[in-house]
């Protein structure tokens, strides 16, 4: 018996148990739920399974808590995704000074990023404790020299539980996009940096001219993976304020969670995954597209 | 460029298939893994011949989950042909379990779960009628409240070995210090606007003292299944209800309606007044920063050690209609997954026995769920701390909505009352809990009667 030969032949052996598993476990399920997104299937009811057309996708497009659910999400990422990729920078700036010591400062900034975010969620629970001995209360109390009526319920605040998850969600992540950013720093060539030296560029300037344009790949790749890490906003959420208060943090995952898991109602759930998928998509290929184009103009 | 570096050797092709050969052993050891024996499956016992029957049990207090393990030993130790094996799930997304291993026909034989969700379970066809199966014995000592909690459309589905209660709890010192009426049982329970001042007579003293001025304890650091649990009694007190009764088709009108916001609306003044700690570290009530505690009987063991002789139960207070209060608990019931359903049952009549309702009852402090145990029971028996729970199952404990749209429901109240008590506007809340409420109905095509299902 003959082998094939070929580099084609062995790169799709090699790939196979990643694409098996990718075919298997993503992109099956996701055919799957297409065609669920246009019945009423529940888990375990009764009733007869009926074809829905786009009877789902109408509810939901005019459901205002699901409309309010892309409106957090969108909410969510327009000042996460800015405000975590501008700190990671000035982060990734800070650590990158030879300076004794600086280690620890770059795993104490990291280690967020390995906790998992169930964890985090439940320490952040008690930092927004609503009690006045709340370290969040506290730290108010002693800002605002007690003009701020304590004890505050932060996350059953309907002004104020985004912003904390907010908050504490650029915490969690920030460290990740600081190492990426830290990664490009260090490969800046440090003879750039010397010509502008040369050529008597100021700190500012260098920082303009040769540390930003150097980066930039880097900083691409960081909002993107930011945009779409904020849009899969949910675990924060399920443990510190199932949406609430009023629908003020909910989100289209959690609605697709609460939906398929909680009221088992599958079909519904499937057409909110299949609407943040084309949603998540078109933000993500509209930021690709948009700054590629403003690659050619340069 | 990374190459199979024996492809163009002397061994090259025998490599070759080597090479393929350790990827299908991975493969298949990987896919093995399915052969082990399954947890959830139930079945004759290769070693010893007994048929194993599978329990599923939530996990809560700790020493309810150990008493439970003493049980079953207990009962496996004296049965020849079957064996029960318990398996522990966590209690919060309990309900969440149970509804995905229906959807892969893996619920185990035997079922405990929250009472309130037996409509739904039986709607679906989870459970089978426990008529026929439990013995007669049993079945007359059930509490009132434990036949009602496990009836559906006029069969009896689940048995619970306790039932729960839910009142005040009160400190004596501080109450007789702030010169507060003591109600003597349901009759004379306080009415709303009496406890309106009481709270508000109990804060200033607090304050005076150098307190934050809390004066009640909701268990605000509790999630879930509280929520509805100990504030429908409330509502169902002030003439509102979770949905209506009569055809269980909508809430509007009842659960939105006047009495409804009135009731609520109190909740949301004592929470704006400061009257009601923040309680995080669960320890309002027993460190003496509150008076009062609403809460249900299983504090009661952590109270009394706290106070000792100043701990009082009080009724809670009557929104209008008479003081009402909440029933219900966890009780067992049997799947019709079962392979053995008369063993089942056995297991069932073993819990419900005399001797392991109070073995039960006096680990978890819970009320003892069948008549006999209740009367023996240090705790129940009359004159005993907690008969008021028992009183109060008797004549005025309501049950939560019997219809498969609880779950729903429930989840609504919860998050609707959290909103109230944040201060949202108590009409608009309520009416948009009652708009998803009756679209949830709605979709479910009025929960039609299933016949018990499949």
């Amino acid at each position: 018996m003959k082998l094939p030969r070929g580099d084609t032949v062995w790169g799709w052996i090699m790939a196979s148990p990643a694409v098996i598993g990718l075919l298997l476990f993503m992109v099956l399920p996701f055919v799957v739920a297409i065609g669920l997104s246009f019945t009423t299937y529940r888990f375990n009811s009764p009733l007869p399974l009926r074809w829905e057309g786009l009877g789902n996708y109408i509810d939901l497009l005019t459901s205002s808590d699901f409309l309010r659910a892309v409106l957090n999400n969108i909410m969510f990422a327009a000042v996460v995704v800015p405000v975590q990729t501008g700190l990671a920078l000035m982060l990734a700036l800070l650590v990158n000074q030879r300076l004794r010591g600086m280690s620890v400062f770059r795993t104490l900034f990291f280690m967020p990023v390995i906790y998992p975010m169930a964890l985090v969620a439940v320490v952040w629970a008690l930092i927004f404790a609503p009690a006045p001995t709340g370290l969040m209360n506290r730290i108010v109390a002693l800002f605002s020299f007690g003009h701020v009526q304590a004890p505050i319920d932060f996350l059953r605040n309907g002004y104020l539980a985004m912003p904390c998850i907010m908050v504490m969600s650029i915490w969690q992540g920030v460290g990740f996009q600081m190492v990426i950013l830290l990664a490009a720093l260090q490969g800046v060539p440090e003879t750039l940096y010397e010509a502008a030296r040369i050529d008597g560029a100021g700190r500012v300037a260098r920082f303009r001219h040769v540390t930003m344009p150097q980066l930039r790949n880097s900083l691409i790749f960081v909002a993107m993976v930011t945009t779409i890490l904020a849009f899969r906003l949910f675990d924060q959420i399920w443990i510190l304020t199932r949406g609430g208060p009023n629908n003020a943090t909910t989100t289209v995952l959690y609605q697709a969670f609460v939906a398929s898991r909680e009221r088992n109602q599958i079909g519904l759930g499937a057409a909110m995954a299949v609407l943040f998928f084309i949603f998540v998509g078109v933000v993500t290929l509209v930021q690709h597209f948009g700054v590629r184009q403003h690659r050619e103009i340069q | 460029m990374f190459r199979i570096p024996t492809r163009h050797g002397k061994f090259g092709r025998v490599s070759n298939w080597v090479f393929l050969l350790i990827i299908c052993l991975v493969a298949f050891s990987l896919s093995g893994c399915r052969d082990k024996p399954d947890a959830a499956s139930e079945g004759a016992e290769a070693d010893t011949g007994k048929t194993v029957l599978t329990a599923w049990a939530h996990h809560g207090k700790s020493v309810e989950w150990e008493t439970l393990q003493k049980q079953v030993a207990r009962f496996n130790a004296s049965q020849k042909a079957f064996r029960i094996e318990l398996i522990e799930i966590p209690e919060a997304d309990y309900n969440t379990q149970v509804q995905s291993a229906a959807a892969t026909r893996e619920l185990p034989g035997i079922l405990e779960f929250d009472g309130p969700m037996l409509a739904n379970y039986v709607w679906k066809g989870y459970l089978q009628p426990l008529d026929s199966l439990i013995s007669a014995e049993v079945r007359s000592s059930l509490l009132p409240s434990i036949e009602a909690q496990g009836t559906y459309q006029g069969r009896l589905y689940a048995v619970g070995v306790f039932d729960s209660g839910l009142a005040l709890y009160g400190n004596l010192a501080q109450l007789t210090a702030a010169g507060i009426r003591i109600p003597h049982g349901i009759k004379d329970a306080w009415s709303v606007s009496e406890f309106d001042e009481i709270l508000a007579r109990l804060s200033k003293q607090g304050r005076q003292n150098g307190g934050h001025g809390y004066a009640l304890d909701i268990k605000r650091d509790y999630t879930g299944e509280w929520w509805t649990y100990a504030f429908y009694p409330a509502l169902v007190s002030g003439g509102a209800q979770l949905i209506d009764t009569t055809d269980y088709q909508s809430a509007d009108g009842v659960l939105n309606s006047k009495a409804a916001v009135r009731t609520l609306q109190y909740f949301q003044r004592w929470m704006k007044a400061g009257y009601i700690a923040p309680n995080t570290d669960g320890r309002a009530f027993i460190d003496g920063r509150v008076a009062l505690s609403w809460a249900g009987h299983w504090e009661y063991p952590r109270y009394s050690k706290a106070l000792g002789e100043k701990l009082r139960l009080i009724p809670l207070p009557d929104f209008g209609g008479g003081t009402r209060t909440a029933m219900g608990s966890w009780c067992w019931g049997i799947t019709r997954n079962c392979k053995d359903s008369g063993a089942a049952a056995k297991f069932l009549d073993f819990l419900m026995s005399g001797a392991e309702v109070l073995a039960m009852t006096e680990a978890n402090g819970a009320v003892p769920g069948t008549r006999t145990a209740a009367e023996k029971a240090q705790l129940y028996r009359p004159g005993g701390p907690l008969r008021l729970f028992v009183e109060q199952l008797d004549t005025c404990a309501v049950p939560r909505a019997r219809t498969p749209a609880y779950p729903v429901i429930t989840s609504v109240f919860q998050e609707a009352m959290g909103d109230i008590l944040n201060g949202a506007p108590v009409k608009k809340t309520l009416d948009r809990a009652v708009r998803i409420i009756d679209e949830n109905i709605e979709q479910n095509e009025g929960y039609p009667p299933s016949g018990g299902g499949k």
